[in-house]
Order: C-alpha cells, then structure tokens, then sequence
C-alpha cells in the first residue's frame, strides 16, 4: 500500500481565540506537483509551517513519508526540503558559504556539499557575486538562493512558499523545468502561489483554504467538475477560486464608493 | 486625473514634518513591550534632561563670571565647548543606528526650497541642537545679566552662531550619511568609538606625563589662540570687542560670521541639490561580470580544520566565525580586553601605578582582573541569537537536535574566551608578572567552573528572553531587561562565590586549597553543563515560535 508523501489529520492551530488551521486533512501522494492556495490570512503560510516543524500544531497530527513528524522531527526534516516565508537566510554569509552551511547542516561530506553548492549557484545564476554578502543580494537573488538551499540534500518533499516571487522570468523558466524534473523523479512538492497561473501550469492537484478550512482538494479536472461551467468553455483556476472563496474584494459598491478614483 | 492643483506651502510642510517625528517617537514609546524598558526610558530621559539644564546653568554662571569680572577671553571656551558638541555628537550617534532619513520625503511633491528649508529644521531638532541652543541662550542669559547693555550684541551673534552650527552640522551629516550608507563604514566607526572611549582613558596618564607641570587652562588658552579665524572664536571676539565697546572688531566678527553661512549654506544647497536629484546611496554594487569559479581539485581537496566534529558542529562553528568576523564592531571591540588589561595594570599595579600610591600585587591583580575580563566577554552569550535574524528556522528546518547548536555556539564563545584570556596573561605577564604558581591554577580553574556553569544559564536566557540585534548599530542595542538583570545576578553571585574561595587559601595558611576546591567545582560544572544541553534543547523546541518570532522582525 502506498502512504502518501503528505497526510494530515485534523490539523488544527489556534493562536489565543483566532483558529488560524481548522482540522484540515490534507492528502499528497508521493511525486505530486501540489498547489496549495487561498486568500490572504486564510491559514497558508501556517499550515506549511507546521508541515516544516516551524510551528507545533495545537492538535492533529502530521505524518510525512509515512513518518509521524512529532516521533521522529530530524528523520522527517532530513527527507524535506523548505524555502519558508520571509526566506530564513543568514544574510552575513556569501551565497556559497549558505549553501556549504546549509548542506553540512544536512549532514552531506564537506567536498559533495562544496560540489552542489557551486553547482546549484551557477544553474541559478548565482555564481557572478562569489564575494558579496546576501544582505547585499536583490530580492530575488535570495529567492533564487532559499531555493537552492532547499533542495541542496535532494529532498524528497520540498515545501515552496512563494517560490517565484520576485524571481525574473529567465530564472523562473529554469526553475520552473528542475521542479517538473523532480516531481518526475518521484519529488512531492508543495508549492503556495497569489499566482494561479503558475499554479495552474505547474500543478497536478490543488487545495484551497479559506479561513483555516480546507474547502477544495483534488486534481484540477476534479475541481472543474465541482464549479458549475459557464458558456465560455473550461474554467481556469482563477475562476474555480472565486467561485470556491468568494469575490472579497472589488465588488461593484466598492468601486463605487471609489468614484473619484475612476 | 490628479486632484492636486498646488502643493501645501512651506510652513504646511515643516509642521508636518514635525508632526511625523512626533509620532515616531509617540509610537515608538508605545511600542515598548515591558516595564523595563520603560523605565530605561524614563530614567534616560531624566539623565538627559539633568545633563541639559545642569550644563546651562553651568554656562549661565561661566558667561555671567567673565562678564562681571572682565575675564571676557573665558567665553571664547564657552563657545567652543557648544560648538564641538554640537558637531561631534551627531557624528557618534549615527554610527549607533539607522536614524530617520528624511530623504525618504523626496516621495512627495517638494520644491527644492522646502526640501533645504525642511532638512535645516530638521536638524534643529537633534538632541545636540536642542542641548546647543539652550546652552547658547543660557551665556546669552549670563552676559545679559551681568550687563545688560550687552544683550543685543550677544544676542545677534548667538543667533548666527545657532544658524552656523545648524548649517555645518547639516552639512556633515550628510556627508556622513553618504559614508555610513555602506555598513562596514558604519560599523568600523562605531568600532572607531569605542576604541576612542577607551583611549581617552590614558589621556590623564598623557597629560600628566608631557604637561611637566604647566597648567591646563594655560594650554588651553593656548590652543584657542591658534584658532581665532574659525566660528567659535569669531563668535566669542564679537562678543568680547562688544564688551569692550570696540564696534570695529565686533562687526568684523558679525561679518566673518556671515562668511562663514554663506559658504556653509552653499556647500550645504550642493549636497541637499545631489539628494534632491535622486543620489544613489544604495550599497549593493553592479553586478560583476560572470566567473567561471568552478573549485579546482585542490581548492576541494584542502584539509577541513573542524574535520573532527560533526558537519552540523563544524558548519555552526564555521558560520559563527564568518558572522565574527564580518562584523566590524565586534572585531573591534575584541581589542577591548587587552586594552583595559594595559590600563588598569598602569593605574593600579606595576612599579609606578598611576592611581593608587601602593602597588596591587600580581597575587590578587591577576585573579581580578581575569573575572572582570570574564564579566565582560560573557554578557554576549546571553544573548547568543542576537544576531541569527531570520536564519534562525535553519536551525528549526535541519535535521539537528538543537543541542548541538547550543553546542556549537557556546564553543565560538570559549574559542573567543580562550583566545583573550591567552593574551591578557601574556600581556599582564610582561607588564607586572606571573602570579603565584596555585593563583594561577586556581584561578584557570575557577574560570572554568564560572564559565561552563554560565553557559548554561546564558543559553537558557538566550531561548527566553531574545532580543535581535542589528549589526553595526548601537542605539536599542541591548538585550532584554530580564536578561541583563539575571546576568547580572549570576555573575555577581559567581564572582562572590570564586572571591571567598581564593581567600581560603589565605585564611587556612594552604596555598593550594583554592585550586583543589575549584577542579571540584570546575567538574561539577562541565558535568552540569552538559547534563543541561538535552533540557535546554526542550526548551528551544518550547520556545521556538518566539524565538522566531522575535529574530524574525
């Protein structure tokens, strides 16, 4: 029987009165390309914080590869990898020092980490600056950089927020190519957007949270289905997303009320 | 279509400008998350406003004694003494933190005349200008009292000189922001500060030494002549020729003075004209072009010096080392022991100590000065995090028990201990000599047991009670209320404790009683210690939503 790479079970999180993740269950078969969506403060960023053990959960339980992530935290952090919100770098190190930090935190050889570290910085463009600081990088040079941290170990789970904001559009080609490289090589990635086109051209299966509740999950032609079609063809994911959350903003009273504006 | 049909006019601006300020700091008192810091603040207030009026009832009195008794050249020290104030204070300041920059308003619809007109008021709202001016109206007070025929003279020249020092003061502000706008120069001069404080430290030594018994006012007097074309002493003249009711001197004072703006303001429309065009201050250079840095064979192939421990250990280890010494003002400040070593071993041991008449001996120098030399380089490891910001989830995303991080942190901290200490021995060694052969046993051991007992206690405090800390920047650059206080406590109890010790060596006739009971106590304490490290890692695992939270702002 195959675990999935992602299961969760009644995850819940609250902070103070605020239930921030509802008892979300959540399923992610092994080599899945997996968006996870919804509008802002709707529980995203929290629920991949506790997938990556950056937040314990106040209930429910998280099993990753099949391992339950509150037994054993540094098997399952040795198997994923992570580019969290806000990044986490060290910015006092160059690029290449983060990633040798990075993958001998990792527990890789001195020499395979100094290889993939130098590897990893030229496929991302990284290696023109060898002696600049990454406080000293643009935003999306770090960007570039988190990601190459995250998969420097070769995870078997890599959990992406916002993976591509900020990143220029050459950079984002090639990144966007290693990532379907590796979901074909059995990678499950979880990937968190505001952009549902690259959602909707990366991903296989998608699930949408609306205030901490999962309110959709299944491939895109699934949640298709579930969305009422309209006369102009086949919904894209923008469309199956405002259907599901709801227009929260922008609506025609507001823009109204916005007339010396417009 | 913009609604704007004419900007808000000059006065309009300033007075918002104003009300901004006001509210940063409004906010920025509101903000502050315990009682502590409140009262930090409360207390810095008093500090400061005791300092403000004590000096200008200083000044009131020494302007209304050389009027009244005709000693005028004293005002010309007066003046000075404003004016280096007001210049060099801001300087020291900026390298303690990243102040406001009111470039930022450039955002708005200036004109060029508001934007110079609004930098000026700017900068008489620093606290040097607020401290300048009052003191400044408190000679003007002085002399007035003394003679009041004066007032209207001294009055004139103290509002140009208000308006000089504003103007110069301005002018090398900016000119500092373009310098400080790269952080190794802001940290190189905060570094640059503290070596300066230091070493004013030997000025009295100095003085002493070369002044062969002529008197400190004549010296100075002295230099002030030398100086008579510059501000401060025209100032002080106008006012003198005044006095002396000599117009011709006193108008050619006036005038130099009004030279001296003109120019300033010119130099100053310059800089504020680059600004106003959109100078490019940013430190982030043009990319370079592509390199091929692919490691040769024997790049890869050099020994690894941490290869004995772990990876996890020696890339913490290698992290915190590159942190060290990317860091100017820590850099720096490392020099600090050896420096105070050299100090007090001139003021209160040696042959012809400086400040006490009789010589302190090796025997007791050297233990002292070996835990003041730990009082201070431990205090950073109560904070050990200060510095990780958000790379702080590294440590919470890799597959590591966080007591090997702990772990490693704490052995950057000993690698530093060890280096300082090594060199303030041999530095005391040649200056007044080794201590006894059970004193200085005792005394290597009795750091072992302070340090490895307080490393326990600081990582615990560290996970509690972070506090992030910007590199090369002073200002709010302190730990939390809670942990300097306990700090405090265990160094004072430990450094109690290791004082009663050391003595019975004394008190039982048993020289090396001491170091016994220390090797014991040295022991217990590494035993402790790494007993503690699986507890504390618990504990980070507890804490880590505020730790990253905190480190993450």
């Amino acid at each position: 029987m195959n675990e999935p790479a992602i299961l969760t079970e009644n995850l819940t999180r609250t902070f103070g009165a605020l239930t921030a993740v509802d008892g979300i269950n959540l399923s992610v078969t092994a080599g899945q390309f997996f968006g996870f969506l919804g509008p802002n403060g709707a529980g995203k960023s929290t629920t991949i914080k506790m997938l990556t053990g950056l937040l314990a959960p106040t209930s429910g339980r998280i099993r990753l590869l099949g391992i339950d992530f509150a037994a054993d935290p540094i098997e399952v952090k040795r198997q994923i990898g992570v580019v969290p919100e806000g990044m986490g770098l060290f910015e006092r190190l160059t690029g290449t020092e983060y990633l040798n930090f990075v993958g001998r935190m990792y527990g890789l050889g001195r020499e395979t980490s100094k290889r993939r570290s130098d590897e990893l910085l030229h496929f991302m463009q990284l290696d023109d600056r060898p002696k600049s600081v990454i406080a000293d990088y643009s935003h999306g040079m770090q960007k570039k950089l988190a990601l190459a941290a995250a998969v420097i170990h070769g995870p078997r789970i890599l959990f992406l927020d916002e993976p591509f904001e900020g990143v220029d559009a050459l950079a984002a080609g090639a990144l966007k190519a290693l990532l379907a490289r590796m979901t074909e090589r059995g990678v499950t990635i979880f990937l968190t957007s505001h952009v549902l086109e690259i959602v909707e051209r990366l991903c296989s299966h998608v699930a949408i949270i609306h205030k901490g509740r999962l309110v959709a999950q299944g491939s895109l032609d699934e949640l298709r289905a579930g969305v009422a079609a309209d006369d102009s063809g086949p919904r894209t994911l923008e469309q199956i997303f405002l259907s599901i959350v709801g227009q929260s903003g922008g609506t025609r009273s507001q823009l109204e009320e916005l007339s010396w504006l417009t | 279509m913009a609604d704007v049909t004419s900007g808000p006019g000059i006065l309009t601006q300033i007075r918002l400008v104003a009300e901004l300020r006001w509210r940063v700091l409004r906010n920025l008192i509101r903000n502050r998350n315990s009682r502590l810091d409140i009262l930090g603040l409360v207390w810095a207030a008093l500090f400061a406003s005791a300092f403000v009026i004590g000096l200008c009832w200083l000044f009131w009195w020494g302007a209304y004694f050389s009027t009244s008794t005709g000693h005028f050249h004293w005002l010309l020290l007066l003046f000075w003494s404003v004016c280096l104030f007001w210049q060099a204070f801001p300087i020291f300041i900026a390298g303690f933190g990243a102040p406001f920059e009111f470039r930022t308003l450039l955002r708005f619809p200036l004109r060029f005349s508001a934007f110079y007109i609004i930098g000026l008021a700017y900068g008489l709202a620093d606290f040097a200008a607020v401290c300048g001016t009052c003191w400044l109206f408190s000679i003007a007070v002085g002399v007035g009292i003394a003679k009041l025929t004066l007032l209207p003279a001294v009055l004139l020249v103290i509002v140009l000189f208000v308006w000089m020092n504003i103007t110069l003061e301005r002018l090398l502000s900016s000119w500092l922001e373009r310098l400080l706008a790269r952080r190794r120069t802001r940290e190189l001069l905060f570094g640059l500060f503290i070596l300066l404080s230091v070493s004013a430290q030997f000025l009295r030594p100095a003085i002493i030494h070369y002044s062969e018994g002529a008197r400190t006012s004549d010296s100075v007097q002295r230099l002030i002549a030398n100086v008579s074309p510059l501000p401060p002493s025209l100032a002080g003249s106008a006012v003198i020729a005044a006095g002396q009711g000599d117009a011709e001197h006193f108008f050619i004072g006036v005038g130099a003075l009004l030279v001296y703006i003109a120019i300033l303001s010119g130099l100053l429309w310059r800089r504020f004209a680059a600004q106003y065009r959109g100078e490019e201050l940013s430190e982030s250079s043009a990319p370079m072009r592509a390199a091929t840095n692919l490691p040769s064979a024997r790049s890869v192939r050099k020994s690894d010096p941490l290869g004995f421990l772990s990876p996890q250990l020696a890339a913490i280890l290698t992290k915190e080392f590159k942190y060290l010494v990317r860091n100017g003002f820590v850099l720096i400040s490392l020099l600090m022991p050896p420096l105070l070593v050299l100090l007090f071993s001139s003021q209160f041991a040696g042959k012809h100590p400086s400040v006490t008449h009789t010589r302190i001996t090796s025997d007791s120098f050297f233990p002292g000065m070996m835990g003041y030399l730990i009082l201070m380089l431990m205090t950073p490891a109560y904070n050990c995090f200060a510095y990780e910001s958000k790379g702080i989830r590294n440590y919470y995303t890799a597959p590591i028990r966080f007591r090997d991080v702990l772990l490693a942190k704490n052995l950057m901290y000993a690698a530093i201990l060890i280096f300082e200490i090594t060199l303030s021995t041999m530095l005391l060694s040649i200056r007044i000599g080794l201590p006894s052969s059970p004193v200085l046993a005792a005394t290597i051991l009795a750091l072992v047991f302070a340090v490895a007992g307080q490393f326990a206690i600081a990582d615990w405090v560290s996970l509690s009670f972070p506090r992030k800390l910007e590199y090369g920047s002073m200002r709010g650059q302190r730990g939390s209320g809670v942990s300097i206080w306990i700090a405090f406590g265990v160094q004072i109890l430990l450094a109690g404790i290791c004082t009663m010790i050391l003595f019975t060596g004394r008190w039982t006739g048993n020289p090396w009683l001491p170091a016994e009971a220390f090797a014991v106590l040295a022991a217990a304490s590494l035993g402790g210690y790494f007993a503690a490290l699986n507890a504390l890692s618990i504990v980070a695992e507890k804490k880590k939503e505020t730790l990253i939270e905190t480190l993450s702002k």
